[in-house]
């Protein structure tokens, strides 16, 4: 399983209508809105790198998102 | 289903107190049996042998694998496999936190023997939370922000309107043994269970079920333990008649019903744990005696129990009560500042070491190494910006490896469950 943070910048006034659709990809396991350089994180979980393709693939086909910035997971210590 | 992370922790915290308050109905009607009515501690080790057998069983149940993956984690907790066997790295925990449930359930069965209305029991025990906010500045090194002690007070002041007994009748004994000994234990409990919530079994999350299980096992163990001795130094026979009681099939089925009932409480309760502090998990619980009400209203009707009043008076103080626990609640769940910082280290300083620094950090709830613009994300949670400040970018800037940090508040977020 691979896991990756993706950290998108979004076009101004797009974000609620941007969540509503990055809310039914599949392979998205987290969706935060927040406050600073970066728009919107989303934690995606994925099988390949071809399905996490497809998941930017889709996150940027999605009305307002300006850039995407991939950070695939190599090491994790959490709580949950 | 992506649904707001925060609204998990409220929805297992207050499902579990839904369950729990079907729980203490069913356990005042079967703690006013003949068997148990009058001895407690046959009572206490009734429920615990059962409860193992029964634990057992649900936790068989829950290990049958569908699609790779068993039903435990699919229903209950994502974290859980299958049913294991504890790790010694969890033994001095599960020896503490079996010790202390099988005292406070001793203390529990004596209040439940002796009172019929679930809502006058559990409003002696909400004093709990301020009992767990004082245990956890001094374990946690955690001092309680300023909206924690506000939101504790408001709810245990609320848990007490909501279930004050009309008849104003006090026990002495029953409050001695609610803040001598349920109290101290359920807190001691509480803050073992979180700890071996937050512990990682073979490098991953521990899970709420095989917790629980243990749990019930050795506070079986213990409750036995402490009868032996209690029975042999006062010529008692107490094991022997919980023992009776538990295979009388009537007894061992209300038994059953009312432990099967409780692990789910339970389950939801250690996996909420994981989530949130004790004092704050165990606000949330006082959202039972909400629950208690119909159930006792239905006990009553049922003609299961005796004693339930609806005077008018007694009313408005348990709805003054309600909206103080609702108010509470709010207030915790309306104050939790949460961040994601995302940091570059220097070059040539070894990763994992940071890591671990990074994670030491109280108050950090995820550290991940990642490949691309940045070395690490960590995500954060503290109740004000300003502990944040204190407790977390402090400690970040004394980390001589890390180059540069920005920290980034979550303003809204959702998770998948």
């Amino acid at each position: 399983m691979i896991s990756a943070y993706i950290l998108i910048t979004m076009q101004p006034g797009k974000n609620d209508k941007a969540i509503k659709e990055m809310r039914e990809i599949s392979n998205i396991a987290k969706i935060s809105i927040i406050a600073g350089e970066y728009d919107i994180v989303v934690r995606a979980q994925v099988k390949n790198l071809e399905e996490l393709l497809d998941v930017t693939d889709k996150l940027q086909m999605i009305e307002g998102v300006g850039k995407t910035t991939t950070q695939i997971i190599e090491k994790e210590i959490s709580l949950q | 289903m992506i649904i707001r992370k925060k609204y998990l922790f409220y929805v297992l915290a207050i499902t579990s107190s839904f369950i729990a308050a079907a729980v203490t109905g069913i356990d005042s009607y079967v703690g006013g049996q003949p068997a148990f009515k009058y001895d407690p501690w046959a009572f206490a080790f009734s429920l615990f042998f059962i409860g193992a057998i029964v634990t057992f069983l649900i936790t068989l149940i829950l290990s049958i694998q569908r699609r790779g993956r068993s039903l435990g984690s699919k229903l209950l907790d994502p974290s859980f496999k299958q049913i294991r066997l504890v790790q010694k790295s969890e033994l001095k925990y599960n020896l503490v936190a079996g010790l202390m449930n099988a005292i406070n359930t001793i203390g529990y069965a004596a209040i439940v023997s002796t009172v019929q209305d679930p809502s006058v029991i559990l409003s002696f025990s909400q004093v709990v939370i301020i009992y767990l906010l004082l245990m956890e500045s001094i374990t946690e090194k955690d001092v309680p922000t300023l909206v924690e002690v506000q939101s504790s007070v408001i709810v245990t002041f609320g848990a007490i309107l909501a279930s004050i007994s009309l008849t104003g009748q006090i026990h002495v004994m029953s409050l001695a043994i609610v803040f001598l000994v349920i109290n101290p234990t359920w807190a001691i409990f509480s803050i073992y269970q979180r700890k071996l919530k937050l512990m990682r079994i073979h490098n991953k999350p521990n899970d709420s079920i095989n917790i629980r299980f243990w749990n019930v096992v050795f506070s079986c163990v213990f409750t036995g333990l402490i009868l032996l001795v209690f029975d042999i130094f006062t010529n008692g026979s107490h094991l022997i008649a919980g023992f009776t009681a538990s295979i009388d099939p009537f007894y061992f089925l209300l038994l059953a019903l009312t432990m099967g009932t409780t692990f789910f409480a339970y389950v939801l309760y250690i996996r909420a744990l994981g989530m949130g502090k004790a004092s704050v998990n165990n606000a949330l619980r006082a959202s039972t005696i909400i629950f208690a009400i119909p159930f006792s209203i239905l006990l009553l009707k049922l003609g299961l129990i005796s004693q339930f009043s609806t005077d008018p008076v007694m009313l408005i103080i348990k709805i003054i009560g309600i909206t103080l626990i609702v108010l509470g609640i709010v207030s915790f769940a309306l104050t939790v500042v949460k961040a994601y910082i995302f940091i570059t280290v220097k070059t040539g300083r070894p990763l994992r070491e940071t890591m671990q620094k990074l994670w030491d950090i109280r108050g950090v709830s995820h550290v991940t190494i990642t490949s691309g613009r940045y070395d690490f994300i960590v995500k954060v949670s503290t109740r004000t910006l300003m502990k944040g400040y204190e407790r977390i970018i402090k400690k970040i800037e004394e980390i001589d490896e890390i180059k540069k940090y920005h920290w980034e508040s979550v303003l809204k977020d959702w998770e998948n469950i």
